[in-house]
């Protein structure tokens, strides 16, 4: 055996510590004084890494595909955007070109029997002379509605005639009213749809509210 | 060697030298495989990760582009009017082109025989030499995606299709002198189209229509007129401005005939010249208001001077001037104006004299070329003043002008002498920009209550323009063509003329007289049974320009929202 106390105190004092620390080591066996536990740990690290990055590639292409999803999503909404905006300008110079003067002027003159002129002082006094004739008539119909009464008030002097005729009316009246609940529809005819749009249009191009309001 | 030493000091250790050596070397021989191994592996994974990451960042390329292909990129800014209607668009619009090199000669004759049954309008003829001649021909151009499609639907593989942005009008011809036109790469070559040229084509506002300050509906009610003109008048054209006294914005310029701008055709008859910025004319005594407001305007004359003795004619070198109709002797200012004397109007210039005339003339910009935003501009001839010159433009004689010109100089009288710059660019005014006035008030004042006159009194040329409730002013203008017997009638009004607001110029281009037609009003406070007379001889601006006017007036009143007197009136 070597004395290991023999060659220590030989040596300066300095390096005393170091040398120790070298005796105690198992020279019997070497390889038990390889640093066993470092190159354990690398092995973990790396292995941890590899891991990461894998975990880390896998989410980038989950990440890439959600992305390429979402990105066609997008175009395809892009897509169709722009062809709902195509579609709109297109309506919208449809649009143009039917509200033209000239188109509207066209129209009233194929669907509108009125003849628009701008009114003139003279025309509103006609109107006004109108209206008291119009006046003049209510005040006729009121009386006349009061004699109606006088008489439907005493049924049995009601002459037959007049009986049979108002009887005609209420049967002719059932009827229609019949035929409107039975088809509805057939009040809205194309005619009469026709002719309220172009009045409406040529409402809006004369400044009149379209629909009466306030 | 080291070993070698170590082994001087531990004899033991030496002793085993050789067995730990190759247990180290096996140790070192697994360490280096691993590490290399894992090299690899990491510079794999690496390699790969690196392409993934590109692969990621970097765009899908095809997919983009496909969708970018449908959208459709506007080229060029909208033109609208100022209620937002449009004028001017871009579309795609397709031109259709044949590749007969890729048909045999069995599938040349089914194409033509397909399109002879699609196309009745195409001339099978020419195509069918062209089939047959060329590596390449154009078979359509500027179609809509229908009528594109109706080629596709043939489905020949000869077809080549291209897509191109195409400038339309939806109003057609309505406003084709003022819009112009586009070329076949969306560049402006004539009217608004080419001197608002680069800013339409700004790409930072391509989303901004540029607005111009004309009307459609005022734009169609004035050309109806107009081409109802025609039929009642026989004239060969004619021409309109309606012009916003205060700020010289136009709503309305037509010149007739015009052209539709969606068909192109190159223009290059004279008619279809615009009349009223490019055409420059002699207008007759619509100068005559001029002549007596530089008279009031210089001092010389005032409302309440009366002209006494006046001559039957003068003679100007070898010239004689005479009037148009016989005439009272004495004639005030206001009288001259009314009954449009020459011989009253030659001698309030030669009151006023040749400088100060043709100064003020300068001032109203009569005489030189104006700044406009149309490229098509007349240039008033030059002429050398003189004597007989200064008699003869007294009353619009020997002196021309463009009518935008007129009508710029009547707005600036009309508007209490006011400088204004005719515009159709739709801008906002600055609040503290200040108004240049180089005529006085009182001459305005004057001037305006003289132009009621012509129309309200009796005794006026321009009768047919008292449109009840309007308060028109105006003066009538007749002149002969240069070389002809025709003549160019206008009339320049201005309403109401309390305060006016619009100057209307109706100018007709060689009219007849109207032996058909029916002059009349309606029952008025003028004419409480109305007017009715059948057919006239004369030919003077009186008996139809301003009939014209009237009518005009009449429709566009109540667009203009003029506080019409006659509806105000509580009944």
């Amino acid at each position: 055996m070597i004395n290991h106390h023999k060659w220590i105190d030989s040596l300066p004092k300095a390096k005393k510590e170091i040398i120790e620390t070298i005796n105690q080591l198992d020279y019997e066996n070497p390889l038990n004084e390889i640093p066993k536990k470092d190159s354990y740990s690398s092995v973990k690290k790396y292995t941890l890494l590899t891991v990461i990055f894998i975990c880390g590639l896998i989410f980038v292409s989950i990440v890439k595909n959600e992305t390429r999803n979402l990105q066609k999503e997008i175009n395809n909404l892009k897509a169709s955007i722009n062809l709902i905006k195509f579609n709109l300008d297109q309506t919208f110079l449809d649009h143009e070109i039917i509200t033209t003067p000239e188109n509207i002027s066209l129209l009233a003159k194929k669907y509108l029997d009125i003849d628009l002129a701008p009114y003139k002082r003279s025309q509103i006094k006609q109107l006004n002379d109108k209206n008291e004739k119009i006046v003049k008539i209510n005040k006729k119909e009121k009386t006349n509605t009061q004699k109606y009464k006088e008489l439907y008030s005493r049924p049995k002097s009601i002459p037959d005639k007049i009986k049979t005729h108002v009887a005609s009316r209420i049967k002719e009246k059932k009827v229609e009213i019949v035929n409107i609940y039975n088809e509805p529809k057939s009040l809205v005819t194309l005619e009469r749809a026709g002719r309220w749009t172009v009045i409406q249009l040529v409402k809006a191009l004369l400044g009149i509210p379209t629909l009466p309001g306030r | 060697m080291k070993n070698k030493k170590k082994s001087f000091y531990f004899d033991d250790y030496a002793e085993s030298e050789l067995n730990d050596n190759n247990k180290f070397n096996i140790v070192k021989v697994s360490l280096n495989k691993v590490t290399f191994l894992s090299f690899i592996f990491f510079s794999l994974i690496i390699i790969f990760g690196i392409k993934i990451i590109y692969l990621s960042l970097s765009p899908e390329k095809s997919f983009v582009n496909n969708n970018k292909k449908k959208e459709f990129v506007k080229t060029r800014r909208d033109i609208v009017d100022r209620n937002g209607s449009v004028m001017a668009t871009n579309v795609i619009l397709y031109d259709v082109g044949v590749r007969p090199k890729l048909l045999k000669e069995k599938e040349k004759k089914n194409l033509l025989i397909k399109l002879g049954l699609l196309f009745p309008e195409l001339d099978l003829n020419k195509i069918k030499n062209k089939l047959n001649k060329e590596d390449f021909f154009s078979i359509g151009k500027r179609l809509t995606p229908e009528e594109k499609d109706q080629f596709w639907l043939i489905g020949n593989k000869a077809f080549v299709f291209d897509a191109k942005p195409s400038r339309i009008y939806p109003q057609q011809s309505l406003f084709s002198h003022i819009l112009g036109q586009t070329d076949d790469v969306n560049n402006g070559i004539s009217g608004v189209e080419k001197f608002f040229n680069e800013d339409l084509n700004s790409k930072e506002k391509i989303n901004l229509p540029l607005s111009l300050t004309l009307d459609s509906n005022l734009q169609y009610l004035i050309r109806k007129e107009l081409i109802n003109a025609e039929t009642n008048f026989h004239n060969i054209g004619s021409g309109a401005i309606l012009m916003d006294v205060e700020n010289g914005k136009i709503l309305s310029l037509v010149s007739l005939p015009d052209y539709d701008l969606n068909q192109r055709v190159s223009i290059s008859d004279n008619i279809y010249t615009n009349k009223i910025t490019l055409g420059v004319y002699e207008l007759g005594s619509v100068f005559k208001t001029f002549t007596i407001a530089a008279g009031l305007e210089n001092k010389v004359i005032n409302s309440n001077t009366v002209f006494k003795n006046l001559e039957n004619s003068l003679n100007c070198d070898k010239y004689t001037i005479t009037e148009h109709d016989k005439l009272p002797k004495d004639l005030s200012i206001e009288q001259i104006l009314v009954r449009s004397s020459n011989i009253g109007a030659v001698r309030i210039a030669q009151k006023v004299g040749i400088e100060k005339y043709k100064n003020f003339l300068k001032t109203l910009g009569i005489l030189d070329k104006i700044n406009f935003d149309l490229e098509e501009i007349g240039t008033p001839l030059p002429f050398v003043w003189g004597k007989c010159k200064l008699a003869t433009s007294s009353y619009g004689h020997g002196i021309t002008t463009t009518p935008l010109q007129l009508a710029r100089a009547y707005a600036i009288l009309g508007n209490g002498g006011y400088k204004i710059k005719p515009s159709i660019l739709e801008t906002k005014r600055k609040p503290l920009e200040k108004k240049e006035q180089i005529i006085s008030r009182k001459t305005s004042d004057t001037v305006n209550s003289m132009l009621r006159k012509v129309v309200s009194l009796d005794e006026g040329t321009a009768n047919f323009a008292d449109i009840e409730g309007y308060d028109i002013g105006g003066k009538t203008g007749t002149s002969q063509k240069y070389n002809s017997k025709e003549k160019r009638n206008t009339f320049v009004s201005l309403f109401p003329t309390s305060k006016p607001k619009y100057v209307l110029l109706v100018m007709l281009d060689e009219p007849k007289p109207a032996p058909n037609f029916l002059y009349e009003f309606p029952p008025s406070k003028k004419f409480p049974n109305g007017y009715k007379h059948k057919g006239e001889i004369r030919n003077t601006s009186g008996w139809n320009a301003v009939v014209v006017a009237g009518k005009i007036i009449e429709k566009i009143g109540p667009i203009l929202a003029i506080n019409n007197l006659e509806a105000s009136i509580k009944f």
